[in-house]
């Protein structure tokens, strides 16, 4: 006989977790009003939206859209420089490697935190009325959204750095800011560099859907087209969105690869 | 050669390395000058952007804490969590069999490389854009906005879940294959026991994406709080946009606690004491 050791019995987690994540799962499908038969008939109507996405005007797009495109790009690059530059000092107070302060190590990673709570749109929403509808207000959007990622990715990287280096920096004499600057500085360099170039990609993606709330970009000519139904023109105007992505995402790898 | 030089013997940086600095540093300052000319953004915006926030911050207080403003917004709150959960439940049921086809080391090649490419043609279309297609077919409201966040969560949580898949120890598989197993058997016994954390961890973590991207859904009318914030903007009605904002702040909050913890203890594991 095998002699098979006995089951543990399953953790609360489980046994508690599971049923009540159903039931929560069957209540939000009834809250958010899914409706099999419903959307059959509404799927039966796809005519109207499937028809001119298909029939893509691309005369129009290319005439209309390479401005907004530009501007778009623009945005990412400025909001991803200067939001990245602003984190980077952010996130040595924010790290308990860099930060000996107890109480200042709180209050910046929870000023992190609070401020990666806020969607990207939401801070694009509040510039606009706060600075004027415009690409400025964009840029301001875009620059909280990678100040949070980058804020977040290097304060956890600078936790877990090799505390050699900064010991042998003390031991030598010197300042907790000149211990920080000479040896934890170097050592999160190559991975700020990486998350930099992660940050611009997310930045670019971000940055298309900023004009539909008046954030300046590309999203503005979308927001237009979308109010008229004219999905003949929005649909190349996707395309080429995918393609500007694309290319720059191939671009920031090439990068990457070159200088890491 | 002078003294100073002679004590600190520090090796100079290679020139390539410094070119490749220089350069690096010359390209993002042109760039974001580039940008920022292109933007028409000048000192003076700049300079007075700080003030600006102060007045739109400083309107929104004292909070709007009436019963009414209250009565309209917690739902609306909630209604973003629950297209967050039902979403991320859509992704979850869709994308697990899918990344099995996805996986190189359980479908055949050919199968396995149109599946990831399917999935990355579905991840490469925001959330945003899949709604407002899908507005016009199935109406204003959450459930538009749930299924935009579905089916970009099954192009992503594919993805992820096929790497796990890729990733697991084949030790297992072997051993169930040389007690006689079948393909199926290996499936249930080998793979899913591995891959299993992982993967219940990467649904949690899609819902807490999912539940800042339902939260900007209802911009364009799909549903949560996002209408409800530029609603309240649009009127300048700030004091109730402040309290909107303050509620998903907390929703977002106590969400990804909860969420994090679970996926804590599916990682880590439970941490016995004694």
């Amino acid at each position: 006989m095998i002699n098979i050791p006995k089951k543990p019995p399953p953790s609360y987690l489980v046994t508690i977790g599971i049923p009540f994540a159903m039931l929560f799962t069957v209540f939000s499908f009834q809250r958010v009003g899914f409706n099999l038969k419903d959307f059959r008939e509404n799927l039966a109507n796809r005519a109207i939206v499937t028809d001119p996405l298909f029939n893509p005007k691309w005369s129009w797009a290319w005439e209309n859209t390479a401005d907004a495109m530009v501007e778009t790009v623009q945005i990412a690059i400025l909001a991803s420089i200067v939001g990245c530059a602003i984190a980077l000092p952010l996130s040595f107070y924010a790290s308990r490697a860099t930060n000996l302060n107890k109480y200042s190590y709180f209050l910046y990673k929870s000023f992190l935190n609070l401020v990666r709570t806020i969607p990207d749109l939401f801070w694009a929403m509040l510039f606009t009325v706060a600075v004027g509808i415009g690409p400025f207000a964009g840029v301001l959007a875009l620059i909280m959204f990678s100040l949070a990622i980058m804020g977040k990715l290097l304060s956890e990287t600078i936790d877990s750095i090799d505390p050699g280096p900064m010991e042998a920096a003390k031991a030598t004499g010197s300042t907790h800011n000149q211990t920080v600057f000479t040896s934890a500085l170097p050592q999160v360099l190559p991975n700020f560099t990486a998350y930099f170039l992660y940050i611009f990609e997310l930045c670019i993606r971000a940055s298309v859907i900023l004009g539909l709330v008046g954030a300046g970009g590309v999203g503005r000519i979308i927001e237009t087209q979308r109010i008229f139904l004219r999905f003949d023109r929005i649909s190349p105007i996707i395309v080429i969105i995918l393609v500007v992505v694309i290319l720059i995402e191939q671009f920031s790898v090439w990068i990457r690869r070159r200088i890491l | 050669m002078d003294k100073k030089k002679d004590i600190m013997n520090i090796p100079k940086q290679p020139i390539s390395q410094r070119i490749l600095k220089y350069t690096l540093t010359t390209a993002i300052v042109f760039a974001s000058l580039w940008s920022a000319a292109g933007l028409e953004i000048t000192i003076e915006r700049i300079l007075d952007a700080p003030r600006q926030i102060g007045i739109l911050v400083g309107a929104m207080f004292p909070l709007d804490t009436s019963q009414e403003a209250i009565d309209r917004i917690i739902p609306k709150v909630f209604e973003s969590l629950f297209i967050a959960w039902a979403g991320t439940v859509i992704g979850a049921i869709f994308s697990f069999p899918v990344s099995f086809l996805a996986a190189q080391n359980v479908a055949v090649g050919a199968v396995s490389r149109i599946t990831k490419q399917i999935l990355n043609a579905i991840r490469a279309f925001p959330e945003l854009i899949l709604a407002f297609v899908f507005l016009p077919i199935t109406g204003l409201g959450a459930f538009t906005g749930t299924l935009a966040l579905g089916i970009h969560s099954i192009g992503t949580l594919g993805k992820l879940s096929s790497e796990v898949i890729e990733g697991i120890d084949e030790g297992p598989l072997e051993a169930i294959k040389s007690s006689g197993g079948s393909k199926i058997n290996e499936l249930i016994f080998g793979v899913i026991p591995q891959v299993m954390p992982t993967i219940t961890s990467y649904w949690l973590y899609r819902f807490e994406i999912n539940l800042r991207a339902s939260a900007v859904l209802g911009v364009i009318g799909a549903g949560g709080v996002g209408q409800e914030l530029i609603n309240q903007l649009r009127f300048r009605d700030f004091p109730r946009a402040g309290t909107v904002l303050i509620c998903t702040i907390a929703l977002v909050l106590i969400a990804d606690a909860i969420s994090a913890s679970i996926r804590n203890r599916i990682i880590q594991g439970k941490v016995v004491k004694g």
